[in-house]
């Protein structure tokens, strides 16, 4: 065989299908995409031809304003608890035996196979008035009478959280399981404290696995409004909502195009400013991956 | 402090089990809504028995969900590898567009996948389920598999190179193995993911092709039945008993 | 031994084949629907006295179905079940067929007062199936149910944070627009924005929208009062007799879900099957006592038993019904709706 050609071939095929599945399933539909935005809507054809930039003028109308922040602040919340509780436990799961973290990490994941939908309103039914929380607070008389957990914010992250910590986890325990525990006892005999070797050694070389899953519990946090329709009653809009409305009941197919670009244009920004910071930081403190 | 690691992990399993716990109970409860116990009955299992449209669809989501996550995790690995591994041309527009796939709200990939399988003259039902399946799943797989690819060695795959290994072996023999771990989380991260699609799937299933979370979905115009918790315990117990034989198992070959 | 498995593969093999070739020879219509939106057993039934098959898809809101057949010209699907604005709407799009009534030996059992309304004159595309109203759900061992007549009522000072809305603009813009003494299918907008303005009044006393189970607040104990679905409350009572269905003053919102059949559908003849054989007085009855909705079918009707006949929550008397207004499609002032309703949930 060959010695030249095998490699050339392998590289040709991965090239080849990825380029082809992406471009078919994902260039083609948001072409379309960005060629509804700029089209004007109808009620009876949904799109018709005179081209126009008002859609995205009205992405910029102020209520929207508010529909963004409240939807960043959501997922932001959200993936941080996801990491705080995420992190440690991926942390003592890839500390343990291959077979436990195995049966652990399938146990973490059993869960999730049922619909999501019964589960959340399993959670509705333990955050009511008269659900399982506030029955044993009343029982051990940390409280006298029910407190409103259900329908607040709260509830919506809770529900959130639930939801994607898998998502934080697998990433995490991937990066776990690589990580060269020499250096970690390297630190260790050279006398430094806890805290330094996690934040000099520990978080440094599972930096991709904490991005990684960053980006899979932030980015479709955004989009679950069901969680927060069922938990927080619905009563205020995320940006998942405006989308699907504009989509389903409204009909206006090209404004709901808009605010999808106008949505993944500033998702792109805030992570090149993200990579352009921690670029900065890196080069400052001497910290980058090359260094190490 | 000892005691601290155990309680950790142990209150971490109690919060994503304590609804499951909610579902069992109710799965035996007499009353329809499960807000009050009204006796033990096994009627939802039987029930849930004879509802082939549930069961179809049941089976028709599991069918879906194995064949996304094998096919979702084989075609991300080798993307996430291309992406960290090989230069060519359209590099970063390949790694854009897994962006965009993940940020776009599902309800526009649903309309424009629906849009493309009917320009494609793909005929609606398990193929174009399959295919919209994967492809959401895809970024998932290459994000993982890429963190793990990155700050990997790479002399050492050039000492492969040098040494006359061909790459689909340098993968088999170095990579793979280093990667194991990101590709047994992408697989999960995919079955999961797949299991528990509603809005792209009601848009790209065609008469004849159900699944799962559509009818469950569809339900809440007369009340999610609890054929739906009982079925959700069987498929919990069969899970858990099948991770307690395989761990049995590996234990006594130890 | 290998002969054998083999020899049995192969006899398998033919016999899913055949499977296949009948399930393909064999006539069928394709039910597109809402999971458990007819009654156990009826479309076996069906299956069994016509010998056709029934494949039935389910959907979870008006909207999904609508786009979807919107997009595949009205192809796909034998028979939809849509809401009554839906049916205006599709039909002027021409998504839906005409139905021939003449195939409907049945039709005749229809209550007159549920026919040839004004969202399909003469009912060329539409057959009714069931119907229902947005009224006011609540538990009266909480609340005085003395004390509740109007939608008015809900505005009142003390039920802060504490009421359950629809989450469906149009349901709650009626509520506000029949307080002002507007038709709830208005078009102008200083009408919604009138109503508009006064829903912002209601807004502190909201503790939930949920179009999804609104029963399942009221069972939980989360929730005294609110909007509900009669329906909903039907299906409560088996298990809360306390939690009860007052039809307001200034009227309930009535919608119909219907038979329709997509201008694509392949199969119209056994379409026309299927909607005779659900028009069935018995049918009719078990669907009342399974999900909970009123029928228009007198026949079925008579066939219940005299608690359900005479229950007001199911079929309310003709004074309400008339007190009530029928949702109609507004065309494009769903938008101005829209607007409202963002600015609404995004006020506080």
């Amino acid at each position: 065989m060959n010695r030249y050609s095998s490699p050339l071939n392998f590289r040709r095929l991965v090239i080849t299908l990825t380029l082809t599945w992406l471009g078919l399933f994902v260039l083609l539909p948001h072409l379309m995409v960005i060629l509804t935005s700029v089209l004007t809507p109808d009620a009876e054809h949904l799109v018709i031809w005179p081209i126009t930039f008002d859609n995205y003028l009205k992405v910029f109308e102020p209520i929207y304003a508010g529909v963004f922040w409240n939807s960043l602040l959501m997922s932001g919340i959200t993936t941080l608890v996801c990491l705080l509780i995420g992190y440690p436990f991926a942390y003592l799961l890839a500390n343990m035996s291959p077979t436990m973290r195995v049966v652990l990490l399938f146990l973490m994941v059993v869960p999730f196979w049922t619909n999501s939908l019964i589960r959340i309103y399993a959670i509705k039914m333990i955050l009511g008035k008269k659900g399982i929380v506030n029955s044993f607070l009343m029982f051990t008389g940390v409280i006298d009478s029910p407190v409103q957990l259900i329908y607040t914010d709260f509830a919506v992250i809770i529900g959130l959280v639930y939801i994607l910590l898998p998502f934080m986890v697998l990433p995490l325990i991937a990066s776990f399981a690589k990580l060269d525990r020499s250096l970690i006892e390297v630190g260790k005999d050279l006398g430094a404290s806890p805290f330094y070797r996690f934040i000099y050694i520990l978080l440094p070389l599972t930096a991709p696995g904490i991005i990684a899953g960053c980006l899979i519990v932030f980015l479709p946090a955004m989009g679950m409004f069901y969680v927060a329709d069922i938990l927080g009653g619905a009563k205020s809009l995320l940006l998942g909502n405006v989308i699907k409305n504009q989509f389903l009941v409204v009909r206006d197919w090209p404004f709901g195009s808009a605010f999808s670009v106008f949505l993944i244009l500033l998702m792109a920004g805030l992570l090149i400013i993200y990579n352009k910071a921690n670029n900065y930081i890196q080069h400052k403190g001497g910290l980058d991956d090359e260094n190490l | 402090m000892k005691i601290f690691k155990p309680l950790f992990i142990l209150s971490v399993f109690v919060y994503l089990y304590l609804p499951m716990l909610v579902l069992i109970t109710n799965s035996f409860n007499q009353s329809k809504y499960g807000h009050k116990w009204a006796g033990f009955s096994w009627k939802w299992y039987e029930k849930l028995w004879n509802n082939t449209g549930l069961m179809d669809a049941f089976v028709n989501s599991l069918t879906i969900a194995v064949l996304t996550a094998f096919i979702a995790t084989l075609l991300g690995t080798l993307m996430a590898l291309a992406i960290h591994r090989y230069k060519f041309r359209l590099k970063s527009t390949t790694s854009s567009m897994l962006f965009i796939l993940m940020m776009s709200p599902d309800i526009v990939l649903a309309i424009t996948f629906l849009i493309i399988f009917i320009a494609l003259g793909i005929q609606l039902g398990f193929w174009s389920l399959l295919i919209a399946h994967i492809t959401f799943c895809l970024p998932f797989v290459v994000i993982t598999v890429y963190a793990q690819l990155k700050g990997f060695d790479n002399n050492i795959l050039e000492a492969a190179q040098d040494l006359g290994a061909s790459e689909g072996k340098i993968f088999r023999v170095i990579i793979l193995p280093m990667i194991l771990p990101a590709v047994l989380s992408g697989w999960l991260l995919s079955f999961t993911l797949s299991l528990d699609d509603v809005i792209i799937s009601s848009f790209v299933t065609g008469p004849g092709f159900e699944i799962l979370p559509i009818r469950v979905f569809s339900m809440v115009k007369v009340g999610v039945s609890p054929e739906v918790n009982a079925l959700a315990t069987i498929l919990l117990v069969i899970s858990l008993s099948a991770i307690a034989v395989i761990s049995l198992l590996i234990k006594r070959k130890q | 031994m290998k002969f054998k498995t083999l020899n049995k593969l192969a006899t398998g093999l033919s016999v899913l084949f055949a499977v296949t070739f009948s399930v393909v020879a064999a006539e069928k219509v394709v039910v597109y629907n809402w999971t458990e939106y007819i009654p156990d057993g009826v479309l076996a039934e069906f299956t069994k006295e016509t010998g056709i098959k029934v494949e039935y898809n389910t959907y979870e809101s008006n909207e999904v179905m609508y786009s979807k057949l919107k997009l595949q010209n009205g192809k796909g699907y034998d028979i939809v079940i849509p809401s009554t604005y839906y049916i205006s709407k599709m039909a002027k799009e021409g998504l839906l067929a005409k139905i021939d009534t003449a195939q409907l030996s049945n039709f005749t059992h229809l209550d007159p007062a549920l026919l040839n309304k004004s969202y399909d004159p003469n009912n060329q595309h539409s057959v009714p199936y069931v119907w229902g109203s947005t009224g006011i759900g609540i538990n009266t061992n909480e609340v005085d149910p003395k004390s509740i007549k109007s939608w008015k009522d809900l505005w009142d000072k003390k039920w802060q944070n504490s009421l359950l809305l629809t989450d469906d603009v149009r349901e709650v813009f009626h509520m506000a627009l029949r307080v002002n003494g507007h038709s709830s299918n208005s078009t102008s907008e200083a009408e919604i924005k009138q109503a508009y303005e006064l829903l912002t009044k209601l807004m502190p006393n909201v503790l939930v929208f949920n179009s999804d189970a609104p029963r399942e607040p009221y069972l939980a104990g989360d929730v005294n009062l609110g909007m509900i679905w009669n329906g909903e409350v039907i299906m409560a009572q088996e298990e809360d007799s306390a939690i009860e269905y007052i039809y307001p003053t200034e009227g309930a919102a009535i919608w119909v879900d219907s038979f329709a059949i997509p201008t694509g559908a392949e199969n119209k003849s056994n379409a026309h099957k299927f909607i005779n054989f659900m028009l069935r007085p018995d049918v009719a009855k078990r669907t009342v006592e399974y999900i909970g909705y009123a029928t228009p079918n007198k026949a079925g009707i008579a066939l219940l038993d005299q608690a359900t006949q005479n229950n007001p929550t199911i079929f309310p008397s003709k004074r309400i019904v008339e007190q009530g207004e029928f949702q109609t499609d507004v065309g494009p002032a769903i938008e101005i709706y829209n607007k409202y309703w963002e600015m609404l949930k995004t006020s506080k």
